[in-house]
């Protein structure tokens, strides 16, 4: 008979870090499986074997730091593998990277998340920061440019961001945003490319529900962290005076992977506070950096950074709290009220920094006008071929003039048209000489070029002007870069109005 | 759940099936007894008998006098054989007084019967004293100091509430002696002056909060409450909070309440009534590794081997074999240790060890701690012996329930990391 010695109490509950770090990889691959779902439906198969190589090289290098490390100071490596869970680390690195990201960049990033992240700080439970945020951001600042030829198109945010300067009143703008990007609901469900794991909102938040009724994560801190961008959202729309603004929070809601980082990351219990009411705290702040960050700061994304930021704040959250938690629930109020309203009066602020996105004015087709005393027009050879009373008062001329091809093709070897001139006819009313047509017959210049004298909008340009006092034409758009062709018709019409003078 | 704040306690398996069937054995006293001389964290003790004296069941036998009077009676008769150093129930060797058991049980009442109805308040304070009255819901504190006081009781609060798992002893006593507690209760609601009683019931024993409705049905002033079956409900602290949404600093009289066991009130109805003092009691032997899990009735000092004996012994090799409940009660490395007047179980658990790994800050113990600490943060300060911190963090408020180990993931020894720097605090104050 063996009687054990144990200090009391001698009952454990089932859950066990273990079992939550396994409910949590199940979780990551659900949103996992989602994303190669997604690129297999849309893109094909070689997406999907560019996002299966990438999981495998992030655990590869994950594992393999790991039992280098484990080796080095001679401990059980299979124990260490499994009491150090670095394969999440590995999981949501790779799930908050685009998939055109190369495999040799993020296995750096894995390996600096896992040794510089984890392992230096003492490993898992001692590390301040979230070690994928960590890994992620080294991607951010060395490997922006290291992406593979596999192409997708702008993510949301990053249209969001660019183009929009993350607000916009323009109700035309806000509807080529949302065809943009593909509408609320397109970004809800997550059938859009982005980060390979930060795209379906639905599918995030109901694993996120399952996760915290399951006591995998704490509720409060996806709900603040979510509830604070929500309302923060909403108070830029409304101090902008935004009409219908109500899609605008629900835009940030769904963007940029906030859902994601709310979910697994800010949940990380090892780097938030312990109690509920730093945790509180903590989530706030890091919903008020995120959406300075977006409005204001050069960054495409807040969500990173507010992890981090707030990661490096949780050891004086913590000690501002040292106390009974009884107690303590006055202080956290304080906080949070005085959190809330800093956030409210800098969004208030943000507005006026701000520079919303306004439709850019219809350009004007830019128009190049040319006189009729222009050198080169003069130095063109014309000549009236035939004069036609048509018996209606209107007389047409036919006109033959130098174009491209007869003064400018001799010069060029390659040009292998005929050197002729173009041929106009040109109807004039024959009291009031104002012009009634201008047609051109025979066009030898270059196709494209010579087509565009032939447009209507072109020659329409003419008609209902006298020809004697015509000083010059305009050159439009409709034939820019015909410069030749146009002065072809120039010399035409010059020759008339010599000839009426 | 409110936003601030974790639930403060834990919904744990209560395990009661195993020994709440049947009747409560009779387990005669052996060949030998041991009285412990432990009485509310002193051992020390003026006896009163000496080597050769013949004494019956009632004697007196000892007294401690260190901060209060507490005395010591015999629960068998026969003849005082000497004094031995046993561990006690508390993990820590005490004297006890060793007495040869002749087998006849000879009685004598060391006190006169005394009517509640007519006695005034100051006598019954009194005779609760002289009667040796602690309590019995496991901390073994004189129960008449809670009443001395003359502030006003707003709430007589009797537990039976059971909240640690696999004990049913005091769900027992209501079954089978309710009729007598409530006495007690009524002598303790006049001593306290209180405005109301209230017995509370965990609401999972429907049964049992039925058969006190029915009996208290026609008294005024006395009433049934049924609280959630969370750990730890028994806590003073926390029943308090549940019925009267209230907190205190020291004492459950800052609020209004005073809190006793429903055991400690059938043990006061017996002196008050039968003129006995507390000599015999019943415990739950269960667990799962113990052949016949049930509730036996024993005089004082019989040894922890005997009654497991009586239930049919081990059915694991390897056992935690614990003085009390699984969460509260102390692993003891034999079965030599006796029976005490607070010792409501004998608990024997299968040693099945788990691996532990490191603790990830998840704050499970923070929402959990009914005392409303951060027992991760003290356990961290006790460890690098900052014992400011500790003080900050008001680590000597801890009671010890266990519940920040229990609800561990990591399953660390959270409680036993705070039970060390409590230990630094009290070493640096002496």
């Amino acid at each position: 008979m063996k009687y054990t010695f144990n200090v009391s109490p001698n009952l454990r509950q089932s859950q066990s870090t273990k079992r939550i770090m396994l409910e949590l990889t199940i979780a990551l691959l659900g949103v996992y499986a989602f994303s190669l779902f997604y690129y297999q439906m849309e893109e094909g198969s070689e997406y999907t074997v560019q996002a299966l190589i990438l999981m495998a090289t992030s655990l590869i290098v994950a594992f393999v730091t790991e039992t280098i490390w484990a080796l080095c100071k001679k401990q059980n490596v299979k124990t260490y593998l499994s009491t150090s869970f670095g394969w999440t680390t590995a999981m949501i690195l790779t799930l908050m990277c685009p998939i055109s990201i190369t495999p040799y960049a993020l296995g750096i990033a894995t390996f600096f998340a896992i040794f510089v992240g984890r392992i230096l700080f003492g490993g898992f439970g001692q590390n301040i920061f979230n070690p994928a945020a960590f890994g992620r951001a080294v991607l951010f600042a060395s490997f922006a440019g290291a992406t593979t030829d596999i192409v997708t198109s702008a993510t949301p945010t990053t249209i969001m961001a660019s183009e929009y300067n993350w607000l916009t009143l323009d109700s035309s703008m806000i509807q080529s945003l949302m065809t943009k990007t593909g509408g609320l609901w397109n970004m809800f469900t997550g059938w859009y490319p982005g980060a390979l794991g930060e795209t379906s909102t639905v599918l995030i938040l109901l694993l996120g529900v399952i996760l915290a009724l399951r006591k995998v994560i704490d509720w409060r801190v996806p709900l603040i962290y979510l509830g604070s961008i929500f309302v923060l959202s909403s108070a830029i729309a409304l101090f902008a005076g935004m009409n219908d603004w109500l899609w605008y929070p629900v835009f940030h809601i769904c963007t940029g992977g906030v859902a994601f980082g709310a979910v697994f990351m800010l949940t990380d219990p090892v780097t938030s506070p312990v109690s509920a009411q730093g945790r509180c705290i903590f989530a706030l702040g890091a919903g008020i950096i995120t959406v300075l960050i977006r409005v204001l700061a050069n960054l495409p994304e807040g969500c990173l950074y507010s992890i981090l930021m707030m990661n490096m704040l949780t050891p004086a959250i913590d000690q501002a709290l040292s106390g009974k938690q009884l107690a303590m629930r006055k202080k956290t109020w304080i906080v949070l009220s005085v959190l809330s309203i800093l956030g409210i009066g800098s969004m208030a602020l943000a507005v006026q920094a701000i520079e919303p996105a306004k439709p850019k004015p219809v350009e004007k087709p830019k128009t190049v006008e040319i006189s009729m005393s222009d050198e080169y027009v003069n130095s063109l050879k014309a000549s009236i071929d035939q004069t036609k009373d048509n018996g209606d008062g209107t007389t047409t001329y036919t006109v033959t003039a130098e174009g491209f091809a007869a003064k400018e093709g001799p010069n060029y070897p390659d040009y292998n048209h005929p050197f002729e001139p173009n041929v106009f006819e040109i109807t004039i009313e024959n009291e009031t000489n104002i012009i009634k047509s201008v047609r051109p017959i025979v066009i030898k210049d270059t196709e494209y070029i010579g087509d565009k004298i032939q447009h209507e909008k072109y020659l329409n340009q003419f008609i209902g002007k006298d020809i004697t006092t015509m000083e010059q034409v305009e050159k439009n758009d409709v034939v820019s870069g015909a410069t030749f062709s146009v002065k072809s018709s120039m010399r035409a019409l010059l020759e008339v109005q010599k000839a009426l003078q | 759940m409110s936003l601030l704040l974790g639930p403060m306690h834990h919904h744990i398996p209560g395990h009661k099936d195993l020994s709440e069937h049947g009747e409560i054995l009779e387990v005669k006293a052996g060949k030998q007894v041991f009285i412990p001389l432990y009485a509310s964290h002193s051992t020390k003790f003026d006896i009163l008998v000496k080597e050769g004296d013949h004494v019956c069941v009632g004697t007196l036998l000892a007294k401690c006098s260190d901060r209060m009077v507490i005395p010591i009676y015999s629960s068998v008769s026969g003849t005082v054989t000497g004094i031995s150093k046993i561990m006690h129930m508390t993990l820590k060797p005490v004297d006890h007084i060793v007495i040869e058991n002749d087998g006849k049980m000879e009685t004598k009442p060391p006190f006169h019967p005394l009517d509640y109805q007519k006695a005034s308040r100051e006598e019954l304070i009194a005779f609760m004293k002289d009667a040796g009255m602690i309590g019995l819901g496991g901390a073994g504190f004189p129960t008449y100091m809670k009443y001395q006081g003359n502030q006003e009781v707003k709430k007589l609060i009797i537990n039976a509430v059971e909240c640690e798992p696999y004990i049913t002893d005091d769900l027992k006593l209501v079954e089978q002696h309710f009729d007598l507690a409530l006495t007690g209760i009524l002598a303790m609601k006049k001593m306290a002056q209180a405005q109301e009683a209230v017995i509370a019931i965990k609401k999972s024993h429907s049964s049992h909060l039925q058969l006190v409705e029915t009996a208290v049905a026609n008294i005024n002033g006395v009433s049934v409450v049924s609280v959630p079956d969370v750990y730890p409900m028994g806590w003073e602290r926390v029943l308090v909070r549940q019925i009267m949404k209230k907190e205190y600093n020291r004492l459950p009289i800052e609020a209004g309440a005073i809190v006793n066991n429903v055991t400690t009130a059938y043990a006061f109805a017996n002196a008050l009534v039968n003129g006995m003092p507390f000599v015999k009691r019943t415990v739950t032997i269960s667990g799962n590794a113990i052949k016949n899990p049930q509730n036996v009735s024993c005089p004082l000092g019989v040894p922890a081997s005997e009654l497991i004996e009586a239930c049919g012994g081990y059915t694991y090799d390897d056992v935690k074999l614990i003085a009390g409940g699984p969460m509260m009660g102390k692993t003891i490395v034999n079965d030599k240790f006796v029976v005490d007047r607070h010792m409501n179980a004998i608990t024997v658990l299968a040693n099945r060890p788990y691996d532990s790994v490191a603790c990830l800050r998840c704050g499970q113990c923070c929402d959990v701690c009914p005392a409303g600490l951060q027992p991760v943060r003290i356990a961290q300060a006790g460890k690098i012996k900052d014992k400011a911190m500790m003080e900050k963090l008001h680590a000597l408020d801890c009671v010890e329930c266990g519940l920040c180990t229990y609800i561990c993931p990591s399953r660390l020894d959270v409680t036993e990391n705070v039970r060390k720097a409590k230990r630094q605090l009290t070493l640096a104050k002496k």
